[in-house]
């Protein structure tokens, strides 16, 4: 341990709460995965909250501060929380958020009234006890990192082992459950690694950090892949990254350790949902405008083909008024053709090069086939139910199925 | 019993009031831990008020709060309304973000200062009497007269949306069809809860806020189908909760809010326990 340390370039803290911050940020990253596709994104929230109760029965019981006994007090109380919020939804009234948010209250109100009870008593010794979970970012030693190391290799092995009915129950557990697959147990068990991880967790970083260590990963990781054997470790090395980018930053800029990695990991999902390659906000906006101008320049193509086929070639003025789209869109369309080379002018008349008749036929023919398609594609035998894309019909079901529909045509 | 018990009980079933109006519509939404998330986000809100007015006074820290509480029920709406993120996670990416930024405004500019936050915002409801003030003759809290104003207000907006606010909790899609805009209504709601939160966190606490705004109404949820019935039980369960609560802490000499939020969990789980033996005594054995 003492080598690895010596082995990372900065001063012993920093190296110990940079290393911490990976381990964290591996474990949180790949049980986080878990937690957000069962829309339990919150339960980190409700477990550190519940650990107040937890923290106080174990003082009550012990009548000492003293680590071990606190900490095992708080993940007792973790784990009966956990137990409760899978009861509540097994009701099947109460959804995820809520029975997360009926035992966060509970837990929490149950631990003010336990405080003031142990008060009450007037011990000298119980002052700070609510203060023993929250907000301690920066005393991180060696033991915790090994603990949560421990702790992070087991629930990966448990991960890797249970993969395939892990994969099963998240996207289909009434599949899951009927075909034998031991879905209790396993939520049983991913529910009490996430517990441990919690409470050793949040003595770390904090309650609300916690929570942004589980989430965030997961979330930015999830707009990367659409798989889960690539969105697990996606998320565990994106938890590091953020974990230990943040340490970094905080340490070189002397800012608080938690805050930094939440802002750290929070800037990664903005830029994962904006950017995300197929699937991104900005992406999506790029497609929906290409797709529009595609669609604009096609019709007015054909608008442009059968007002010459019907008559002289139309001035600008004249198209707009045969065609039923609005003239600034036509004259948008027109543009665009003419940029693409489709379109010659004689004068203010318009009519179509070369290029533009063979892409106004191609257009035309492919309008025909669709009109085929609507009447005659329900005798067609085709191997999957999906509709087929009407810009593209030869395309989406195939030459074959193609000819056997123009032969059904004739 | 005392003024001041009066004063404490009356205030505690406003805030149950307003909560019980909108906690059915968060549960219904899947958001209900909007209060909790509101409980941290303000944070920088408090302390951007701290540092260009170097006040403490309730007033402009509400308004702070309010500001940042609303700027974190939007970008929780944004970042779900993209669709790729549900939200629940959209709740718990935004709320940490703004808390740590507090974190960051609190140790950079006013560490040489006692800005304790534990007692600027969340507010504690045995002393909700120590400020009163007269309006009209009348001699009420000031916690009481702020949270009357924002009953009303909430109660205006159910009663006038309903229609509306049902719709688009069950079937955003349809009301898109006829002509109710899921997207605003969402943000109408949110905004409100925003405020709300923001005024009874002040006077009586973020835990009891939190806590009457989601359990009341899940237990309500548990009782019946009906949305107007949901509500009524929800503001009824937060009644019970809030007046049994008192009486409960001055019994054990416990901490008010946690006494009020134990009675809520308990009527909680009867309403749970009973649901099930109703169900099972309901199917064929």
């Amino acid at each position: 341990m003492d080598r690895l340390i010596d082995l990372i370039p900065l001063p012993y803290t920093d190296a110990v709460v940079a290393l911490g911050a990976l381990v964290l940020g591996v474990v949180a990253g790949v049980l986080g995965v878990v937690a957000v596709l069962r829309e339990r994104s919150l339960v980190g929230d409700a477990l550190s909250h519940a650990a107040l109760p937890g923290v106080c029965v174990a003082f009550l019981l012990t009548g000492v501060k003293e680590a071990g006994g606190l900490l095992a007090g708080a993940a007792c109380a973790g784990i009966v929380a956990a137990v409760c919020i899978v009861l509540i939804e097994r009701g099947g009234r109460i959804r995820s958020d809520a029975a997360i948010g009926v035992v966060l209250s509970s837990a929490f109100s149950l631990g003010i009234v336990l405080l003031t009870a142990i008060s009450n008593r007037h011990d000298a010794d119980q002052a700070g006890l609510e203060r023993y979970l929250f907000g301690q970012a920066a005393g991180l030693s060696e033991h915790d990192v090994v603990v949560t190391g421990a702790l992070g290799l087991a629930g990966l092995l448990l991960v890797a082992v249970g993969f395939r009915a892990l994969k099963t129950a998240l996207f289909d557990a009434d599949y899951a459950a009927a075909a034998g697959l031991p879905v209790r147990a396993l939520d049983v068990g991913m529910t009490a690694l996430l517990v441990i991880a919690v409470v050793v967790g949040v003595r770390m970083v904090g309650a609300i950090l916690m929570v942004a260590m589980l989430v965030s990963p997961a979330v930015a990781a999830r707009q990367l892949t659409d798989r889960l054997s690539r969105l697990l470790p996606l998320a565990g090395v994106l938890g590091a990254a953020i974990g230990v980018a943040g340490a970094l930053l905080s340490a070189r800029e002397e800012l608080p350790t938690g805050p930094t990695i939440v802002l750290v990991g929070f800037a990664v999902v903005v830029a994962s949902i904006a950017f995300a390659p197929g699937r991104g906000v900005l992406w999506s906006a790029a497609q929906l405008r290409r797709d529009r101008r595609r669609a604009l320049v096609e019709s007015v193509l054909v608008d442009l083909a059968t007002a010459l086929e019907a008559g002289p070639p139309p001035t600008e003025a004249e198209l707009c008024d045969l065609s039923p789209r609005p003239p600034r869109e036509l004259r948008r369309g027109v543009r665009a053709l003419d940029r693409a080379g489709l379109l010659g002018r004689d004068g203010d008349r318009l009519r179509l090069t070369e290029a533009g008749a063979a892409a106004a036929r191609r257009q035309l023919a492919r309008r025909d086939e669709w009109s085929l398609w609507l009447e005659h594609g329900w005798r067609l035998r085709l191997p999957d139910a999906r509709e087929p894309d009407p810009r593209d019909l030869e395309r989406s079901i195939g030459p074959e199925a193609m000819a056997e529909l123009r032969a059904l045509a004739r | 019993m005392s003024t001041a018990d009066w004063q404490i009980m009356l205030t505690a079933a406003l805030v149950a009031t307003a909560c019980g109006l909108l906690g059915p519509f968060l549960v219904l939404r899947r958001v209900a831990l909007l209060g909790d998330a509101v409980s941290h986000a303000v944070l920088p809100g408090i302390v951007v008020v701290f540092l260009i007015f170097e006040t403490r006074a309730p007033l402009p820290v509400i308004g702070g709060a309010a500001v940042f509480a609303v700027l974190c029920v939007l970008l929780i709406d944004a970042l779900r309304s993209t669709g790729l993120v549900k939200a629940d996670a959209a709740i718990g990416l935004v709320f940490p973000a703004l808390f740590s930024l507090g974190v960051l405004g609190v140790q950079q500019w006013t560490a040489n200062i006692h800005l304790d936050l534990d007692a600027t915002i969340y507010g504690e409801i045995a002393f909700v009497p120590l400020q009163p003030w007269v309006i009209a003759g009348v001699e009420l809290p000031r916690a009481a007269w702020e949270l009357l104003v924002v009953v009303a207000a909430d109660l205006l907006l159910v009663v006038a949306l309903w229609k509306e606010l049902k719709l688009t909790s069950f079937d955003p899609e349809f009301a898109r069809t006829v002509r109710i805009a899921p997207a605003l209504l969402s943000r109408v709601l949110l905004v409100a809860v925003a405020i709300t939160a923001v005024t009874a966190f002040e006077s009586v606490g973020a835990i009891l806020v939190v806590t009457l705004l989601i359990v009341p109404a899940a237990t309500a949820r548990l009782l019946t189908d009906r949305l107007w019935a949901t509500v009524a039980l929800a503001v009824a369960v937060g009644w019970v909760s809030a007046l049994g609560g008192y009486g409960v802490a001055v019994e054990l000499d416990a901490s008010i809010a946690g006494a009020m939020g134990l009675v809520a969990a308990v009527c909680f789980v009867v309403a749970f326990a009973g649901r099930r033996v109703l169900e099972r005594r309901g199917s064929p054995a």
